[in-house]
């Protein structure tokens, strides 16, 4: 008996321990990838010279002021899609629910438009300026999940069409609100908007920068602690909540962190597609299901991915850079075929 | 020290579903909740786990009015097993049965989670599938994982005395014979060690044989309780069911075609 009681707490302790190691070995993905990202490019600058104190200014301004920001930012946005995707997905105890596919980033998009084109100018100059566009994304990612969910709700098993469906819809408003707003706006605001709608995270700057850096680092702070109540919602909301899971508490915090990062990321990189559905399905496929290991671990790939994304995007075609949407949904549409085709023999 | 519902009406959709209903379950006893379908032992079943904040009347746990106790304080009380509803990602079974754990998971707490987890999934008879995934198990293996689970939010540290329910709906459903008095089985030792149980039955005779008490219900009414002997009459039992139903005594057996 005491010997079973060994070998169980052993095999308890292995799992954890090989989820720790993929963590780990995650962390230094990103880490490299960020440093490969960092140095590459169309202007050369050699890891080497930089540890040295060697480079050159324009290397240290280059580094400085254009490539750190740019790394930081794709690591963030992919840290935050990926952690959103994994949280809805076991919310809604549905294998489909990314923030691109069900219209959360459609709804972020439209409301960063709505600002970019509707909002006078001195109020985007003002000290509140670089907060309004994160702050707008935020408000449209969150009406949007809050309208998904009041409407899924009832659906029960049949959850996953209607938010299929209903994802399908907010798209298309978005595109036509998106539309109208190009067709009114100005000169100046259709280049703002035109560059932002394609998704790049060239061109941003440290002051755009920190702002969104606080909400999307604070949201995933404020998302992290669920996990629990997350493995313990996919048992059905009742059963959770008989467990003593405070499941509207926990319906809140997972919907208004993931609106949060959604909504400031969309507001500062444009759409980036795939990356909330297919960055969970892979860290599952890696270490497992449970939340614990599955929150850290989908953003820690989300932020490697789309580091190595956006390096790809800058040196395919280099010195002209590819939007960074076209390589995330190259590598993520087969990929959401290939889990459509998994769905039919019922296995996740 | 009990668990009980005083005089509870629920009313949804203008529906009356339960009238002034009040039944106690004890610590260490096996109460049978029996009757027609529609007779409201699911409804009774949720207003006693706290699902359903009843329309007029209380419910409490060992004199606690459940309205004052948090969730959290009500999931140390009592557990639930109900019709579960299918698992989307492939949690393993031993994942599944530590969701009924209570009690944090540091350092010291792993400890006792291991050794309460080994004894739990020992009784329910599904050590052996401790790595299998969920979503692989047959349905009378799953029902024992969820048993076992149930069981499991009920540990408690051999120096506590606090008194604990088990609510059971239909556990039995889909289950062979064998599987059946396994888990009857089980139940019974763990009112043997002190757990109350309410457990909704469909089955007259298996509630006879292992209940200490039955609850007959019909719409949403309490038509008597009492030991079977007392409950079970074939009058009454006709009259609830509304099909001829006869008795024989030792042993007390339902016919009733």
């Amino acid at each position: 008996m005491s010997q079973l009681n060994h070998s169980l707490m052993l095999k308890n302790s292995v799992g954890y321990s090989k989820q720790s190691l993929i963590l780990v070995l995650l962390i230094i993905l990103a880490v490299f990838s960020a440093i490969i990202a960092s140095t590459n490019g169309s202007f050369e600058v050699s890891v080497v010279n930089l540890v040295r104190g060697s480079a050159t200014e324009l290397q240290s301004l280059v580094i400085m002021e254009i490539r750190l920001p740019r790394v930081i930012l794709s690591a963030l946005v992919g840290a935050s899609l990926g952690l959103s995707g994994a949280a809805l997905q076991g919310l809604f105890r549905n294998p489909l629910a990314d923030p691109g596919l069900i219209g959360v980033s459609a709804g972020a998009a439209l409301g960063a438009a709505v600002v970019i084109v509707i909002s006078p100018a001195f109020l985007m100059n003002s000290l509140i300026g670089p907060f309004l566009l994160p702050l707008a994304g935020i408000s449209g990612a969150a009406s949007v999940i809050f309208f998904l969910y009041l409407l899924t709700k009832g659906f029960g098993h049949q959850g996953v069409t209607y938010m299929l469906l209903v994802g399908i819809a907010v798209n298309a408003i978005a595109g036509v609100a998106i539309g109208i707003l190009t067709y009114i706006s100005s000169d100046t605001e259709l280049r703002t908007l035109t560059f932002w709608t394609m998704g790049s995270f060239g061109g941003v700057t440290w002051n755009l920068l920190v702002p969104a850096m606080v909400v999307i680092l604070g949201a995933m702070l404020y998302m992290t602690p669920a996990y629990r109540a997350l493995d313990l919602i996919q048992l059905g909301e009742v059963e959770a909540y008989r467990l003593g899971v405070d499941v509207k508490g926990l319906k809140y915090r997972v919907i208004m962190s993931a609106a949060a990062a959604v909504g400031a990321s969309v507001a500062l990189s444009g759409m980036i597609g795939f990356v909330g559905l297919v960055v969970p399905h892979i860290a599952r496929m890696l270490g497992g299901v449970g939340h614990r290991y599955l929150l850290p671990a989908s953003a820690t790939l989300g932020a490697a991915l789309m580091i190595s994304a956006d390096l790809l995007a800058r040196i395919i075609v280099k010195p002209a850079e590819l939007p960074i949407g076209l390589i995330t949904s190259a590598i993520g549409s087969p990929f959401f075929l290939w889990l459509i085709f998994r769905m039919k023999q019922n296995v996740y | 020290m009990s668990i009980k519902s005083e005089a509870v009406d629920v009313t949804i959709n203008d529906i009356k579903l339960l009238h002034q209903l009040s039944i106690e379950v004890l610590p260490a006893e096996v109460v049978a909740l029996v009757g027609p379908n529609g007779a409201g032992k699911s409804t009774l079943l949720r207003v006693l786990a706290g699902d359903i904040t009843p329309t007029r009347g209380n419910v409490f746990y060992d004199r606690q009015n459940i309205a004052n106790l948090c969730i959290l304080q009500r999931a140390h009380y009592r557990s639930v097993m109900s019709q579960s509803q299918p698992m989307v990602y492939d949690y393993n079974v031993k994942d599944i049965v530590s969701m009924g754990w209570l009690h944090g998971d540091n350092e010291v707490h792993n400890k006792a989670l291991g050794l309460a987890l080994q004894e739990t999934m020992e009784r329910c008879d599904i050590d052996h599938l401790d790595n299998r995934r969920f979503n692989t198990l047959s349905g009378g293996e799953q029902k024992r994982v969820h048993l076992a689970r149930a069981l499991l939010q009920l540990w408690l540290p051999d120096t506590s005395a606090q008194h604990r329910y088990l609510l059971l709906d239909e556990p039995l459903a889909n289950l062979d014979m064998t599987h059946e008095i396994n888990m009857l089985g089980v139940i019974k030792q763990c009112a043997q060690e002190g757990i109350g149980v309410l457990i909704v039955l469909h089955d007259l005779n298996l509630a006879a044989k292992f209940a200490d008490k039955i609850v007959l219900c019909n719409q949403g009414r309490v038509v008597s309780q009492g030991s079977p002997e007392q409950v079970f009459d074939s009058d009454i039992l006709t009259s609830v069911y509304g099909v001829t139903i006869t008795l024989s005594h030792n042993p007390l057996t339902i016919s009733y075609y």
